[in-house]
């Protein structure tokens, strides 16, 4: 058996013309939680509803545990894919029960079950219509969980959220994924993939940018430049010694400067200064953040960002 | 099968949950049978001991019409007649419920991820209408009866009559349900807006049928004129002439209009006045026919179009 739960394999779709996905080629392992990044209209839910087999793909093929798309194993596959949906005049209890009665199999303990899980068994007896943005994502993500699904395909799960639900979702998912559960999640909050994600795949008009780690992605984009906060008591002199140095940099609040240095240089810089009289009160090596290396990812792609 | 009963009974609770299908079987089930009641007792009233025509006895009269057996004839013929029809107005209310909704309410991503096999969702939707629509027709029936026993003990009717060839008509009228089933399925999915969807299943058989039967009045196929030269040329002319014989509203409702002949049979009116309604007269295994002929193709370019679908 193949240890990737998800494999796409020249993964296209075409609306007329236009490009909507373009060979696209990936896997997502077994266990996993992969996080799908990419701006608007890049084709992360186009991929993500394909793999549902909610639209054909115009070439390529795409299974799941491994099972062919579409095919019996989407039974195994939990979904939220933009904002969920809901039967406006029935409670969320009765939509999940709906939702139940369709997939099959699920034992009626389990409802209250993913109620209680997503905090909404309060709220579970009043009709949807009457639900706010955040109570309608917990209730896409209970009933995503509704049938114990091996695979979850989330497209901006946390969308609406306050910063405590966001948190809430967030160790939700990892309680999901530690059961074993693979996911497959896309969202614009970047430093909460940060936190959950243990690979990410980048995707950009449709093109797999970078598929692997989350640490791969930073070293890599790291390897070009390394990035200083520095802070003198004569700040003058500083910034004078950089233009020296050739070093671009920027001046964040008060004294601090924030500089860019070549990687190959970066080791050197403070004895550098040192040797030129800076005396410097503050120097600190920053790491950069997921959000840093997609946006520079995407700069090398020849996006204005 | 697992995945088709697994829909229907999510569509059977979906439909529980839908206030629709209470007004439509309240109205359907009591309020009419309740108005023919007070009419019946109105004429009762008024007329008792009166003769239609000099010769038709009142008495006559409310049987046919207000007793158990003529509630319920009534129940089954009166919906064919309407227009747009009732049962018409049953399949589309209850198709656009369980087709049209999942695309209002943007429902198919969930629906076809919670069940992946797209023919058993649609199999197990089009089983759960004809159900519907089987339950509110026989619903119908029961209730025109039970209110027709009542009526026995105020307008002295019995409970004579044909009642075999009653049930027949209810049993046939069900059956060729299906056919305007799969027709107001394919309508509100192909055009992807459920009030549009509704109005055509209504009307666009009656534009069509009406279309046609104004060009065979103010053209017609014989003789040849420049406007029908063409249909000679390509010997339509009798085929075309046929065409009214297979429309689709007048063998739709084939079993519930031709129980009008056997009303007007037992109201004294000869039978050529019964020729001014339009095509009851059709023999039932021809309407059989010509409907499960539409149902086929209906069918199978739904669950074409449907196997296709991109859900957006």
């Amino acid at each position: 058996m193949s240890e990737n739960a998800i494999e796409a394999r020249g993964l296209t779709k075409r609306y007329g013309r236009k490009h909507a996905v373009s060979d696209l080629s990936f896997d997502v392992p077994f266990g996993r939680i992969t996080g799908f990044l990419g701006p608007n209209g890049s084709g992360k839910t186009t991929t993500l509803r394909m793999l549902a087999g909610l639209i054909r793909p115009t070439a390529g093929r795409c299974t799941v545990l491994a099972g062919p798309v579409p095919g019996p194993t989407l039974r195994d596959v939990g979904t939220m894919i933009e904002e969920p949906s809901f039967y406006p005049y029935m409670s969320g209890r009765k939509n999940l029960i709906h939702a139940a009665l369709l997939h099959g199999g699920v034992p009626a303990s389990r409802i209250g079950e993913v109620l209680d899980f997503v905090h909404m068994d309060q709220a579970a007896d009043k009709k949807v219509g009457a639900y706010s943005q955040g109570m309608r994502q917990r209730l896409g993500l209970a009933r995503a969980m509704l049938w114990q699904p091996k695979v979850m395909l989330l497209d901006e799960p946390t969308n609406g959220l306050d910063p405590v639900g966001i948190a809430e979702i967030r160790e939700a998912l990892r309680a999901i994924a530690a059961q074993g559960v693979t996911i497959l999640i896309s969202s614009h909050i970047l430093a909460e993939l940060e936190k959950l994600a243990n690979s990410v795949l980048v995707v950009e008009r449709g093109r797999l940018l970078y598929d692997g780690t989350l640490s791969t992605l930073l070293n890599q984009l790291q390897g070009a430049l390394v990035t200083y906060r520095l802070r003198s008591d004569d700040a003058h002199s500083l910034e004078e010694t950089l233009r020296d140095m050739n070093l671009e940099f920027s001046r964040l609040d008060g004294d601090v400067l924030r500089v860019l240095v070549p990687q190959d240089g970066a080791g050197d810089l403070i004895g550098t200064l040192s040797a030129r009289g800076i005396r410097l009160s503050e120097a600190n090596r920053e790491h950069d953040s997921l959000e840093d290396a997609y946006l520079r990812l995407l700069r090398e792609d020849g996006r204005p960002v | 099968m697992n995945a088709v009963a697994n829909v229907v009974r999510a569509e059977l609770f979906k439909l529980a949950h839908k206030k629709r299908t209470y007004v439509l079987a309240g109205l359907y089930w009591i309020l009419y049978p309740a108005l023919v009641l007070i009419v019946g007792n109105v004429i009762r009233v008024n007329l008792a001991g009166s003769f239609i025509d000099g010769n038709v006895p009142v008495g006559t009269l409310l049987h046919e019409l207000a007793s158990p057996f003529g509630l319920a004839r009534v129940a089954l013929v009166g919906p064919g007649y309407m227009s747009p029809s009732f049962y018409m107005i049953i399949i589309a209310l209850v198709a656009a419920l369980l087709i049209g909704e999942e695309r209002s309410q943007n429902m198919w991503k969930t629906t076809l991820v919670a069940q992946p096999q797209r023919l058993a969702v649609l199999t197990g939707k089009f089983l759960v209408a004809w159900l519907a629509f089987a339950v509110l027709v026989i619903g119908a029936t029961v209730f025109a009866f039970l209110f027709g026993a009542l009526g026995t003990t105020f307008l002295g009717t019995g409970f004579s009559g044909d009642w075999s060839g009653l049930l027949t008509g209810m049993v046939m009228q069900v059956l060729f349900g299906a056919a305007g089933i799969s027709f107001a399925f394919l309508l509100i999915f192909m055009l992807r807006n459920v009030a549009l969807g509704i109005v055509s299943v209504f009307f666009l058989p009656a534009l069509l049928e009406g279309l046609y039967m104004a060009y065979a009045t103010l053209v017609g196929f014989q003789p040849v004129t420049a406007f029908n030269a063409v249909f000679q040329f390509l010997r339509l002319q009798n085929t075309l002439e046929e065409l009214p014989r297979y429309f689709f509203t007048s063998n739709l409702y084939a079993p519930s209009r031709g129980l009008v002949g056997s009303v007007l049979t037992d109201l004294g009116i000869p039978a050529e006045a019964g020729g001014g309604l339009l095509f009851s007269t059709l023999p039932l295994s021809h309407s059989a026919m010509v409907m499960g002929g539409y149902f086929v193709v209906f069918a199978l370019l739904l669950a074409w179009r449907f196997k296709r679908h991109d859900v957006a």
